[in-house]
């Protein structure tokens, strides 16, 4: 797939993108390698693979990473209880050698995502989200995955993948990733959107609500990220939630009060919404005073 | 898009700059870089560099060092005769200025003995400082008649000393490319220089930076295995499970210590802002933090309860009300007032950790007095907040350097790393 139908599959998934996303992921596509995405939490990491799953035609399989992740979890585990039963069931009756044999077949193999993604007859795109969390033993076992394309499995050996997967990391910078995975990975670093990006973001997702609201959110959400005091910045996520839930109590203006009413959904915690009751972020930018809420891009 | 050959043995040479810049390139990286440049074509600059950028930088601070090779190799025509214009154009400026300097700088009719970086460093002064260094020979001037080479000798010193810190400003005036970063910047800038408004995110940054710490230890420690005995009760009830079958062998856990650390922590004038940053990293490791003790320090020394280490408010009105903020720094009469404790606040089994900037009274007495801890304790460790680079010019640090392992901690990313040594 080239850059200018990666364009439009990604226009017809109505996501919002700037040429930047659109060169790296067709790079990330032309040399197979997969794409490591890291950013602040809440910039859209994980829906670049939701998207890309539905540019390339493809299932998406996610494996969530979390501390103490292990191969057990992530990649295969036998199914000990099916195990048992059949060993109950033909006692005395095989030799123990054909028995044994037969414990460790596909039968009794249960596939968790990443060898699900790599046995799958149709190519899919596997996220592999906050790889952060994982241990650094669990990153050293996923470079035989993404640089060979294989897994080994004691019992039955190496496994070659069916079809290639298109692999995508995110990652929250919660802990460096070793040098070793980085080097396999295409790398992107995304930023929150700026002021017109984040609009576009709304109209696309929300076309029903009314585009001065939109802007007039946009704009807020642009000032609290770029309060110093705000600890915890607004995610895109957080975003859409409020203007739709501004729209949902039938707001067509963002006062001062309707930011009051509607604060818990852009900001999560106590300190952030004591700063936003000493901070005016409902009023107009001030290089254009005179503005009811326009992009300023 | 013309001869191959030669686009492909720029894009040899720009790796090979990449790699002089610190950045892991391998010949698979300028391979890939080849196959995505005979994809995309070199028709749209931007887009080139973006692709390039996917291919050879896998990190955001690997990103900020590309792009800055990129716009210098890169470059388009006219953007290449501008700068060469200009270059011609500050190259002579130069020239101009350093003839002017060789006149101001004269002892007895003779060119002074500087090194040509000292007198650049002359040339970059500002004018105001300039004027007050030629202010200060014509002041001496008369001296020169009487003992010429005194004088020379004189002049040469103050001027040297005096190039020399104005260097070093200019080296911390300086930032890198990840200083600039809007997300981690302030890693890797100096402590003493953030402002009021950049508290909040250091301390969101500290927090962050500690919860990662505090994970990674947590999983060595569950990679750290097994004590090698086997736990027959736990065994026994998980077999019953399966029938009776011992399908995994439960081995009993390593117990962990945790560490014991002793914190002396400066907070004379200039020390405080670092201290306080030092403390909350200290605080917010699970493995040191309940079993360390705080001590504060300028001329006499207090110790500092974990309430009043909670946040900075508290902190610092806790160091105010001790009555040792902002006096001088005797670091021999705290060390040996916690030498001298009962019961004993070091042993072998605890850390000594100070934070200071090794500037002291009476150092012939700190120096006997950290020898005589370095006994007492089973490790001690330095924190600075002076960048390495300067140690060699200050006398203190190097003395204190030498009887114990320093480490430079002047931006909060070197006192992360300082911290995560703290847990080894």
């Amino acid at each position: 797939m080239n850059l200018e139908e990666l364009k439009q599959k990604m226009d017809e998934a109505k996501y919002v993108y700037d040429d930047t996303l659109a060169t790296v992921l067709a790079v990330a596509l032309k040399l197979g390698r997969p794409l490591l995405i890291e950013g602040a939490a809440g910039v859209g990491k994980t829906e670049i693979a939701k998207v890309m799953a539905h540019a390339l035609d493809r299932d998406l399989v996610r494996m969530q990473c979390y501390e103490g992740l292990d191969e057990s979890k992530a990649l295969y585990e036998w199914n000990y209880q099916k195990q048992l039963l059949a060993i109950q069931v033909d006692m005395g009756r095989t030799d123990s050698d054909e028995l044994t044999r037969g414990l460790f077949s596909d039968e009794y193999l249960l596939e968790r995502p990443l060898l699900k993604s790599i046995r799958s007859e149709r190519p899919v795109v596997l996220l592999i989200d906050e790889i952060d969390k994982a241990d650094e033993e669990f990153e050293a076992f996923l470079l035989e995955l993404l640089s060979e394309m294989q897994v080994s499995i004691p019992e039955v050996g190496t496994i070659k993948a069916k079809t290639i997967p298109f692999v995508v990391l995110t990652s929250n910078r919660a802990r460096p990733l070793s040098e070793a995975l980085r080097r396999r990975c295409a790398y992107l670093y995304i930023q929150y959107p700026d002021m017109e990006k984040e609009l576009a973001i709304l109209r696309a997702k929300l076309p029903h609500v009314d585009d001065r609201l939109c802007a007039q959110v946009a704009l807020a959400v642009q000032k609290l990220r770029g309060s110093e005091a705000i600890l915890k910045k607004p995610s895109i996520a957080e975003t859409l939630d409020w203007a739709a839930a501004l729209d949902a109590l039938g707001i067509r203006e963002l006062t001062p009060d309707a930011l009051r009413q509607t604060a818990g959904f852009i900001l999560k915690n106590s300190e952030d919404l004591a700063v936003l009751e000493q901070t005016d972020v409902t009023a107009p930018h001030e290089h254009c005073g005179h503005c009811g809420g326009h992009h300023h891009g | 898009m013309g001869d191959p050959g030669i686009y492909l043995e720029k894009l040899a040479l720009f790796s090979r700059l990449l790699r002089q810049e610190g950045l892991p390139v391998s010949p698979r990286e300028t391979a890939d870089a080849s196959r995505v440049l005979m994809e995309f074509g070199l028709g749209d600059r931007e887009q080139v560099k973006t692709a390039l950028r996917t291919v050879y930088a896998s990190s955001r601070q690997e990103q900020l060092v590309f792009d800055r090779v990129f716009d210098g190799f890169f470059i388009s025509e006219e953007a290449m005769r501008e700068q060469a214009r200009q270059r011609a154009r500050q190259e002579a400026e130069a020239a101009q200025a350093r003839e002017d300097a060789a006149k101001d700088l004269q002892v007895g009719g003779e060119p002074m003995d500087l090194s040509p970086e000292q007198m650049d460093t002359y040339v970059s002064m500002p004018e105001e400082a300039r004027q007050k260094l030629r202010r200060f020979m014509e002041k001496y001037r008369s001296t020169a008649e009487r003992n010429p080479e005194l004088y020379s000798n004189f002049i040469h010193s103050v001027f040297t000393k005096t190039l020399l810190e104005q260097q070093l400003l200019m080296e911390d005036a300086g930032l890198g490319a990840e200083a600039a970063d809007p997300e981690i910047g302030l890693l890797f800038r100096d402590i003493s220089q953030f402002g009021d408004h950049e508290i909040p995110k250091a301390i969101s940054i500290i927090q962050t930076v500690s919860r990662q710490i505090n994970g990674e230890l947590t999983a060595k420690r569950k990679r750290s295995g097994h004590s090698g005995k086997l736990d027959f009760r736990r065994t026994i009830r998980k077999g019953l499970e399966t029938g009776g079958s011992f399908y995994r062998l439960h081995y009993k856990k390593k117990r962990h210590r945790r560490k014991r650390l002793v914190v002396l922590c400066d907070v004379s004038g200039s020390m405080v802002q670092f201290s306080e940053f030092a403390l909350r990293f200290i605080q917010s490791l699970n493995q040191v933090s309940e079993s360390s003790r705080v001590f504060l320090f300028s001329e006499q020394m207090t110790e500092a309860d974990a309430f009043s280490l909670q946040n900075m408010d508290l902190f610092r009105s806790h160091v105010r009300d001790s009555g040792v903020y902002g006096k001088g720094t005797d670091l021999g009469s705290a060390l040996e007032k916690i030498c001298a404790m009962e019961p004993a606040a070091l042993n072998s089994s605890t850390t000594l950790l100070i934070l200071s900037d090794t500037k002291t009274i009476d150092q012939p007495r700190a120096v006997a007095a950290l020898q005589n801890a370095k006994r007492q304790s089973g490790r001690v460790l330095w924190l600075n907040p002076i960048p390495e680079s300067h140690w060699q010019h200050i006398r203190s640090v190097q003395v204190f350097s030498s009887l114990c392992s320093m480490v430079s901690c002047s931006t909060l990313g070197s006192l992360a790393a300082a911290c995560r040594k703290l847990t080894v």
